[in-house]
């Protein structure tokens, strides 16, 4: 391993905090005042900010909760209390700042998300919430990336801009590793299960993906459909390649893809609008 | 689907998604997707605290929106470096045909 990547790696393992967008915060106490509200109406709003479900997973998985692996939401709701959840969310809420790329960034990880899970179910897959929670964390290395090398993060964003390039190729270039890579460490450092780690970690490597080669390849079609939809603007112009190993692992065809575009399309509407109501809170 | 605000919807159009009092999940559903709403249903809806309806199609037009053009300009643009790629090329296709049916949709 070179310098430059095991300096951020050792920066990145150093992770403790991460910023997170406030308003979730507000819904989630006015929700857990609510008698009414139920645990699942409360994971479903904390499963749509990537940053708080990756810090309640984290927690929830940590060795000294002593738990078994916990990979979604509303698990980790269940284990942690609602109180805990609560908490957290505040102690949270003094990150309040969200760059504006971060925003582009994070609807794009909400619609890959949602992607994932109209994927997942349309197949019938097993454990369509995880898929959902790994669609969502996909790109989390690229908040790590902006958040702690935000120097490095601007010369990556530059190079994409001047030649037109992908941002994994910039990354590469500028700081020796990618942002899936990097969110492969994270989630190693989180103690995520594999089902979350190795989509995470290989997105744009589909056949890397050994033990969990399904979720991964939900995830990228994911990453590729809400691309092609031009729905945010996480900084990525072009579409990646989809790849082979991922088609023929789902089992996809055209009527199918035609299908879920229709489908994914329909829910970006709602995405979008939920998204434009958290910013304007 | 689109998301309109209630004085835009008109009657004939038809409803893409359920209606609830207040535009809140949790209220009280009024009306349900696939129904083709009328001038007294819309009354209702007002009534009722409901200020934004899902409707089928792309029927109102907003300001500042893209045309067909810019949209499949933008396609073009975000496919340019893998149109090559055969699975790539197929979902184009279908993206195209999404964007010129969704667009041709309007009333």
């Amino acid at each position: 391993m070179t310098g430059k990547r095991s300096d951020l790696k050792k920066i990145i393992m150093d992770t403790k905090t991460l910023p997170t967008l406030p308003s979730v915060i507000h819904k989630l106490n006015s929700l857990s005042d609510n008698d009414k509200s139920s645990v699942q109406e409360m994971a479903k709003l904390v499963s749509s900010d990537q940053v708080i479900s990756a810090r309640i997973l984290r927690l929830a998985n940590s060795p000294s909760y002593g738990f078994y692996r916990v990979s979604t939401i509303s698990n980790a709701m269940i284990l942690l209390g609602v109180n805990v959840v609560k908490s957290l969310a505040l102690s949270s809420s003094i990150f309040a700042i969200m760059e504006k790329d971060i925003v582009g960034l994070w609807e794009h990880s909400l619609g890959v998300g949602a992607a994932a899970n109209l994927i997942a179910r349309k197949l019938g897959l097993p454990e369509c919430e995880e898929i959902a929670t790994a669609g969502l964390l996909h790109d989390i290395g690229k908040v790590i990336i902006s958040i702690k090398c935000s120097d490095a993060e601007k010369e990556i964003l530059k190079l994409v801009r001047e030649r037109q390039i992908y941002t994994m190729e910039a990354e590469r270039e500028i700081i020796d590793t990618d942002h899936a890579e990097v969110g492969g460490w994270l989630s190693k450092c989180w103690f995520l299960p594999d089902k979350l780690s190795e989509p995470i970690a290989f997105h744009h490597d589909v056949a890397a993906s050994k033990n969990h080669r399904i979720k991964t390849a939900v995830v990228h079609i994911a990453d590729v459909l809400i691309s092609a939809s031009g729905f945010s603007n996480s900084g990525e112009s072009f579409v990646p390649p989809i790849q082979k190993i991922a088609w023929d692992t789902l089992k996809l065809d055209e009527q199918l893809l035609a299908e879920l575009v229709d489908e994914v399309e329909d829910k970006l509407v709602e995405v979008k609008n939920f998204s434009l109501e958290m910013m304007g809170d | 689907m689109q998301k309109i605000p209630l004085m835009l919807a008109k009657a004939g159009m038809t409803l893409a998604r359920d209606v609830f009092r207040g535009d809140s999940p949790v209220g009280m559903p009024l009306c349900g997707k696939g129904t083709e709403l009328t001038d007294s249903l819309i009354a209702r809806f007002e009534n009722m605290d409901a200020k934004t309806v899902y409707v089928a199609g792309h029927p109102v037009s907003e300001e500042g929106e893209r045309s067909i053009d810019d949209l499949l300009r933008e396609l073009d643009f975000r496919f340019s470096k893998t149109l090559q790629e055969p699975l790539n090329a197929l979902l184009y296709n279908i993206y195209k045909a999404y964007l010129t049916k969704w667009m041709g949709g309007r009333q």
